[in-house]
């Protein structure tokens, strides 16, 4: 009765935002990879158009499957994935390229991508089951395991953004399938001060954010000033414990996470990128008439930082319709999420929002210079066959949803 | 609804994140919009190239034979002055060229503010008028770039072969996308095999410029990122043999190979015609281009390693060996030479017409008496002396580290069959493929690799001219370690007989190589001459020295030269006196 599709209903804003970010991704490639006569990049734009279109498809196969059916195939692709991911790491890869991608032919596939999706399945299909409530322990520890493989093996690629989607992701799922939020602030918090303690304004937001959620809760003076006095300590211990460690050490590490992997320096696309956002101002500089951009001065412009290139031709009105499509788009998305009677899909739906929010947020903020710079795409608008399916599939899931569910 | 609850919550986090990003792009857009502004507009950061140095080549004691100059090079920006006439009409003017071609150069372009190359290498003179209206010609500026040397004042064009742009199809097939056009690659030579190495990697200089050009200080930008010099090569060539060689083949045509037979290394390598590597460092002119290809003696030609010859009589050791390997003969084996054979109704003459009378088979590699050797290639037959040809490395390339190496050419008796159709040849034909003349052909460096063999009785290496490479990534210097080989099939007894007929010729009373001789040293060698159809026979000698433990063998060879023993041996013995009298020299040195 649930899977019939014959009460279906098309989600319209979800499908025109879904569109219209696909155009702005199309446009933005376009000039990114814009010249006058070097036709081998000009070829980036016809193939991006050739991976919108495949990702169209996919999405509707996607849409039109019955749920049920993606709940009897997540345990074959979940193992499928993380064999893949094994097989990366033992393949030995030769010259240049990075143990990220298979090679099939002339294109290349990033088994990481499509882990993204799959780990939503996996989540959703073991938090939907009835006794799977995750207040018990047992339960817990099950959804530990099932991150573990893939943030472990993703982590070592090195590609730290796309490992830490996995753990963020299962944040609000634990949330939506009932694990108190108290709970889950505490765990989260000291991690955010951790983080956030090496600048100081993010430090501060992330104390009065943690102060705002503490007197939410309601738990008591006690509980409060420990929890506060714990926060800040870690705050101040961090930078102390970084700065104990020797500038190769912290190199190391960097470098393991991924955070270092550009040769001219991370410091560099950083600048680069924000003098091209900052100098498109509020009406941008209009379509392949941005300087920074047609100059190549934006290191990975059609892939990581493309986002520069459309701050920089489409202004401050233009970034902002971007992130109020996205917004709408996410948001529309949890509005269905909440209404669905499908626990199964409501958890798909939160998965998938999760992920996109979560790169938009560090894909952009990375841009504007107040995220580390990470290999994470921009959902939708970003070049490349691997992230636009991966993105079109998470998208088919919440339009999966959103088609079957009742009219409200 | 507690789900509704939850959505909310989410909403709100999600709200507060995208709240962040617009809060700090309305920063940077609207608010520090201006200096951005001003960063991207008024005043412009330029990418630069930086071109490496290419890596360094020296000889093996460390004397530079390839160095790099500096060389300007005249870039603009086309955003900048494409539209501007006046500018590109003078830039014409001054570098007497044509507008349009200037314009055409800046419409190629990868886009309108990365900067095109216009003209390289601009001399002094040029360069100061440039820069004295440069404010009539903004967006031209100059960039450094290395420009190739050649202080040892030897030609050796041959060896180092030359840069030239990158082709069309080279950009194609790169690995690096560091390659662009325009750039200069190795095109022949060990410019062009090592070129990976060589090149380096280029680095970027992000400078800041105002509007009218000039460049301005500012430390928010990251200055430049150095260019990573290529590796730089160490060759077993020995500058001052090279240079000898080169004086004695001044008039002449053909060349020599000199190889250390205790590693393969080639200590000297020359071909003559050749021509001055210098001509191509800079702007060549077409018509400069055009006589160097036409030239009818071909400089451009490597004839040590591309082109083949008749050996002559050096190869009748290779025929003795078969010989003697299949018992068709032995050094007692005599036979008298009356200065010709009949073999049918054909008379096959010796050179010494009157003959050399009763000879045994030492005498006979003495003299090169053809006689003997016919009576023997009659013996041994095509197929069998064809087989111990290729044992001893002719009908194949050596492997030596340059381009264009010619395999040169063993005819047995399926390519006799198939070139004059079979039973269309005669045992003629054997007999002077025999005594080397015919349709047999080799490289005067596969003579040399031989002539290595003889030197260490079966045991050669593969003839290089890498002796290290300085890799500046690794920071190390890397060895190159050359491939031994053994000839296998013949005995150490045989070899020591051909030695012995090649100690003879050298150094007794009517021995053909009696020019090579030498007071000190033991020399051991065998004169060639090559008939040739089309004019005066080419002249070979092949030799190593000293004889009981040997260190170098050589290879000459004078094109339309004459007599081997008269033209090809003096010259081989020139060579091992400077090669001896250097050692001397150093090892008086060192005990001093």
């Amino acid at each position: 009765m649930y899977d019939s599709i014959k009460n279906a209903k098309i989600d319209w804003v979800l499908v025109i935002t879904l569109l219209l970010l696909l155009i702005y991704g199309l446009v933005t490639v376009y000039s990114a990879t814009y010249t006058s006569d070097q036709a081998h990049l000009y070829n980036n734009f016809s193939k991006q158009i050739l991976w919108v279109l495949s990702g169209l498809i996919v999405c509707a196969v996607i849409t039109l499957m019955p749920t049920s059916w993606l709940y009897s195939i997540t345990p074959g692709l979940y193992s499928f994935f993380i064999i893949l991911l094994l097989l990366l790491e033992f393949i030995p890869h030769s010259g240049g390229t990075t143990s990220r991608w298979f090679q099939l032919g002339s294109i290349q596939i990033q088994p990481s991508e499509f882990m993204k999706p799959v780990m939503v399945l996996a989540l959703a299909r073991f938090l939907s089951k009835e006794n799977h409530s995750p207040g018990k322990i047992n339960n817990l520890f099950f959804v530990f395991l099932l991150i573990l493989f893939p943030f472990v093996l993703v982590l070592k690629q090195p590609d730290l953004g796309t490992s830490l989607a996995f753990i963020i992701l299962t944040i609000p799922m634990l949330y939506w399938r009932g694990l108190s939020g108290f709970v889950i602030f505490i765990i989260c918090a000291p991690l955010v001060s951790f983080v956030a303690a090496f600048n100081f304004w993010s430090f501060f937001f992330a104390i009065i954010l943690i102060s705002a959620a503490l007197l939410y809760y309601h738990r008591g003076a006690i509980v409060f000033w420990l929890f506060f006095a714990l926060n800040i300590s870690v705050g101040i211990l961090a930078p102390v414990f970084w700065g104990k460690l020797h500038s190769y050490q912290q190199q190391r590490i960097l470098t393991f996470l991924g955070l270092v992997s550009d040769p001219h320096g991370v410091g560099y696309q950083i600048i680069q990128s924000k003098v091209a956002i900052g100098s498109g101002g509020f009406l941008g500089k209009g379509l392949l008439h941005g300087t920074q951009t047609q100059l190549r001065f934006l290191p990975a412009q059609h892939t990581d930082f493309i986002f520069s290139v459309l701050a920089e031709e489409w202004g401050f009105i233009g970034s902002l319709v971007v992130l109020v499509t996205f917004f709408i788009f996410l948001y529309r998305s949890t509005q269905i999420a909440a209404h669905t009677q499908n626990l199964f899909s409501s958890l798909l739906t939160i998965g998938a929002v999760t992920i996109f929010a979560f790169q938009v947020f560090v894909n952009i903020g990375m841009t504007l210079g107040i995220m580390p710079v990470t290999g994470l795409p921009l959902p939708f608008i970003s070049y490349g066959g691997s992230s636009m399916i991966s993105s079109m599939i998470l998208a088919g899931l919440i339009l999966n949803t959103a088609v079957r569910r009742f009219v409200y | 609804m507690a789900k509704i609850e939850k959505q909310i919550v989410y909403n709100v986090l999600m709200a507060l994140a995208f709240l962040v990003l617009v809060l700090k792009l309305f920063h940077l857009q609207v608010y520090e919009h201006h200096k951005y502004f001003q960063y991207s507009e008024k005043n412009r950061i330029r990418r630069l190239v930086l071109q490496p140095t290419r890596g360094l080549i020296y000889d093996q004691s460390g004397n530079v034979l390839v160095d790099n100059q500096p060389s300007y090079t005249l870039y603009a920006v086309p955003y900048e002055c494409s539209k501007n006439d006046s500018a590109t009409a003078l830039l014409a003017k001054i570098l007497k060229s044509s507008q349009s071609e200037i314009k055409a150069k800046l419409k190629k372009r990868e886009g309108p503010f990365a900067p095109v190359r216009i003209r390289r290498d601009v001399d002094f003179e040029t360069r100061v008028e440039i820069e004295e209206r440069k404010l009539e010609l903004p967006g031209f500026f100059f960039n450094v770039e290395p420009r190739r040397l050649y202080p040892a004042g030897i030609n050796a064009a041959h060896l180092f072969g030359y840069l030239g742009q990158i082709s069309r199809s080279e950009l194609l097939n790169r690995k690096s996308h560091a390659l662009q056009q325009g750039d200069l690659v190795g095109k022949k030579g060990l410019e062009k095999v090592y070129d990976n190495f060589l090149r380096g990697q280029i680095g970027y200089n992000y400078i800041e410029v105002d509007a009218l050009g000039r460049e301005v200080e500012d430390v928010t930008f990251p200055g430049e990122h150095r260019p990573r010099p290529g590796n730089d090569f160490y060759l077993t060539i020995d500058l001052r043999l090279q240079r000898l060689a080169e004086d004695l083949f001044k008039d002449k045509k053909g060349g020599l190979v000199l190889i250390n037979v205790r590693d393969g290394g080639v200590l000297s390598l020359c071909s003559k015609p050749d021509y001055n590597p210098d001509l191509f460092t800079k702007r060549i002119s077409g018509e400069s281009w055009r006589r160097l290809v036409n030239d009818p003696d071909r400089p451009l030609y490597d004839r040590m390693i591309q082109s083949v010859f008749p050996p002559g009589s050096t190869f009748k050791l290779v025929l003795a060996a078969a010989g003697l390997e299949t018992h068709k003969c032995t050094p007692s084996t005599t036979s008298v030479c009356n200065g010709f054979l009949r073999l049918g109704r054909r008379s096959f003459k010796c050179w010494k017409l009157s003959g050399h009378g009763k000879m045994d088979l030492l005498d006979a590699i003495k003299h090169s008496c053809n006689v003997y050797f016919y009576r023997l290639s009659l013996k041994v037959g095509v197929d069998t002396w064809a087989d111990f040809a290729r044992k001893f490395g002719f009908g194949k390339p050596t492997g030596i580290d340059l381009l264009g190496e010619s395999a040169g050419l063993v005819p047995d008796t399926k390519y006799l069959d198939k070139i004059y159709g079979k039973g269309g040849w005669t045992k003629g034909l054997l007999l002077n493929l025999g005594i080397g003349q015919g349709d047999l052909l080799v490289t005067p460096l596969q003579m040399a690799q031989f002539a290595m063999i003889m030197a260490n009785s079966g045991k050669y290496y593969q003839p290089h001219l890498v002796h290290k490479m300085y890799d500046r990534t690794a920071e190390k210097m890397i060895y190159f370690t050359p491939r031994e080989e053994k000839v296998s099939g013949v005995s150490q007894k045989t070899f020591s007989i051909l030695r012995e007929g090649m100690y003879k010729v050298v150094n007794e009373a009517g021995g053909t190589g009696r020019a090579s001789w030498l007071p000190d040293v033991t020399v051991a060698g065998k004169t060639g001459t090559a008939q040739n159809p089309h004019g005066e026979s080419h002249a070979w000698f092949i030799g190593f020295a000293p004889y009981d433990n040997p260190q170098i063998a050589i290879c000459v060879f004078v094109e339309n030269g004459g007599g081997g023993g008269a033209h090809a041996a003096p010259i081989a013995g020139k060579i091992f006196r400077a090669y001896f009298d250097n050692l001397k020299l150093s090892g008086a040195i060192a005990k001093r």
